[in-house]
């Protein structure tokens, strides 16, 4: 019953992922049939949070392809080359005074939307490294690809994120109310 | 694995090769040295601290909208619905033919 002692955290990592509280439930209860049904493949001294978060992870692409058809396999850029890009549009943004903007507002429904247009298999990687604060490595070992996939992977995101952000920050045109806070937590600083 | 840090080891590094190393930096997924080359530029160049001031706040931002826009804004499922789907599941799993103690 260790497995169900993760519960808590699968449950968190599912709605993460679904952004739904009836569907993040049936991926659980999904996810755990699955652990049961595999359990001689998990192997002693395995961390059973990242075991488990690795079958929720590949329940909810199947679902998601069933049911969005989406193509799996969006990679082949390299992450340098987005962070570049993504500290290009950030320039972009500065010469046009959007940073300032995007630091002033409330981001929940421009990032509800930026996420919704990622593929599952960029929300995947941002939800285990940039919202369940996992490593590269560990997001890696989880999703069963290599890290420079998540690295290429999460990169990307990140860079489509932020030109959906810039995007809604031009259209919302003033400041409402501050919203961002420097409170990154997995950094010190910068 | 990362490797021990060494302080003769960092090299001046410029503006190009600092932004390159942004994401890897802020996530904390750099070696000691490669960061502190990173840290070093950044205290000389304010260009520099921008982006990254900036991405770090990018950063913030998603790690914090992300449960408001999941619908789980508290954190946390409360207890009740935390046991009900436990129940749920344990009951699926017998029914499956598990034996759950």
């Amino acid at each position: 019953m260790r497995a169900l002692a993760c519960l808590p955290d699968v449950a968190r990592f599912a709605r993460s992922l679904t952004r739904n509280a009836m569907a993040a439930d049936d991926l659980v209860q999904e996810t755990y049939l699955r652990a049961y049904r595999s359990h001689n493949t998990f192997r002693e001294g395995l961390d059973m949070r990242r075991w488990l978060f690795s079958i929720c992870h590949h329940a909810w692409l199947r679902i998601a392809e069933r049911e969005r058809r989406v193509v799996l396999t969006d990679e082949g850029d390299d992450a340098e080359l987005e962070t570049m890009a993504a500290v290009m549009g950030h320039v972009a943004a500065q010469r046009s005074g959007l940073d300032r903007f995007i630091t002033s507002i409330d981001l929940a429904p421009a990032i509800e939307t930026a996420i919704n247009a990622l593929s599952p298999a960029l929300q995947g990687v941002v939800v285990l490294v940039d919202v369940q604060g996992l490593g590269y490595e560990e997001a890696a070992e989880v999703l069963e690809i290599p890290v420079g996939t998540v690295r290429s992977r999460l990169f990307r995101a990140r860079r489509l994120l932020q030109e959906q952000l810039f995007e809604y920050a031009r259209d919302a045109g003033v400041s409402i109310s501050p919203s961002i806070t420097n409170r990154h937590p997995r950094t010190t600083s910068a | 694995m990362r490797s021990p840090f060494d302080p003769s080891l960092v090299q001046p590094i410029d503006c190009k090769a600092t932004v390159r190393r942004l994401w890897d930096y802020l996530d904390a997924e750099l070696d000691p040295v490669r960061a502190e080359e990173v840290a070093r530029h950044l205290r000389g160049c304010a260009g520099c601290r921008e982006h990254f001031a900036f991405a770090n706040q990018f950063l913030a931002a998603l790690h914090e909208s992300w449960p408001v826009v999941a619908g789980s804004a508290a954190g946390d499922a409360n207890v009740d619905d935390a046991e009900s789907l436990r129940a749920r599941i344990v009951a699926r799993l017998e029914a499956e033919g598990v034996r759950v103690a």
